[in-house]
């Protein structure tokens, strides 16, 4: 009678490509998700107000940040802003063209507004310590161009009780 | 001579796919983490604009109107940490606290319910922040931040020229 033998066994060893497919969809999909290096406009260097009260805006396509600097012997803020590709444009509140009186802010917020309608929102991003004299000028501008949705940027603290 | 004992090659084995593995498994938790970043920064919104009800030099034919205000506060800076806020009713809240212990937050909660024991929707109180010039942002936003926990949806801004 003829023997018959087993065929030799081999080391299968576990097959990983299948896992390496799925990681590799997994990566592709956070890469798309992840907003690694969005520019939100807003300067990181301005000390904002601390509060614990806050909401994250999540539409910031359809907002544009001022980030204030006080200006030493000025009533008037410095204003700087990313607009169109262009980053940390100054935009001032009012100059003297040839001789005629413009508002740069207030003619680039109703342009906005026009373009955008009713959800654009304005974003004040300004150092803690600026005072109102300035900030006021900022926000009749904003009146001024019928923006209705100011928000003010600050920094999350930790939540507090309210008594 | 064979030698016994020596195992046979497989040419058909392949790369060794588990550095692969690693470095992907790296790079997929740096991007879950990395995705969780950047939502440091939040914001106190407001909806109304800037009251031309003011001390301010404001043309008035170019602010939309707003109707008068009915719950006024009155912000100042006393030092670079120390804020005033005072109603209407003269009660002063200094860093947010009346000499009494009542805070702005508390007193804020009173009238917004008083005002909604009438009848009335939260969202026809309209608070105005009335600062000086010489009021620190911080101040301002603290003010406003008690507003908001009081739960008082329309927040707005007094122009100011002393």
């Amino acid at each position: 009678m003829r023997k018959h033998h087993m065929p030799e066994m081999k080391e299968a060893g576990v097959n990983v490509t299948p896992l390496i497919d799925v990681v590799m969809c997994l990566i592709i999909f956070f890469i798309l998700v992840a907003k690694i290096g969005v520019s939100t406009g807003l300067d990181k260097t301005i000390d904002a107000p601390t509060t614990y009260l806050g909401v994250p805006i999540t539409d910031l396509g359809n907002a544009l940040a001022l980030n204030l600097y006080p200006k030493a012997g000025a009533d008037e803020p410095q204003i700087l802003v990313d607009l169109k590709g262009e980053r940390q444009k100054e935009l001032k509140l009012q100059d003297n063209k040839g001789g005629k009186l413009v508002h740069p802010l207030r003619e680039v917020l109703q342009d906005l507004k026009k373009e955008r309608g009713a959800k654009f929102k304005v974003i004040i991003n300004a150092d803690k310590g600026m005072r109102y004299a300035q900030l006021q000028l900022v926000l009749q501008a904003c009146a001024e161009a019928g923006v209705s949705s100011v928000n003010f940027a600050t920094k999350p603290q930790s939540k507090l009780v309210p008594a | 001579m064979k030698i016994k004992g020596a195992k046979a090659v497989h040419y058909d084995s392949g790369p060794n796919m588990t550095p692969l593995v690693d470095v992907v498994m790296v790079i997929l938790i740096f991007l879950m983490l990395t995705g969780s970043f950047g939502a440091a920064a939040h914001f106190l919104p407001s909806s109304m604009p800037i009251s031309m009800k003011g001390k301010g030099q404001i043309d008035p034919t170019k602010i939309p109107k707003v109707p008068d205000p009915q719950l006024e506060i009155f912000v100042a800076s006393k030092t670079s940490t120390d804020y005033v806020a005072r109603l209407a009713d003269g009660v002063q809240y200094l860093n947010g606290v009346a000499p009494s212990g009542k805070t702005l937050v508390q007193a804020l909660t009173e009238k917004r319910v008083a005002h909604e024991g009438l009848g009335k929707s939260a969202d026809t109180l309209q608070v105005v922040l009335c600062p000086r010039l010489s009021t620190q942002y911080d101040h301002l936003m603290q003010v406003y931040q008690a507003a908001m926990t009081a739960k008082c949806p329309k927040i707005g801004f007094q122009s100011a020229k002393d």
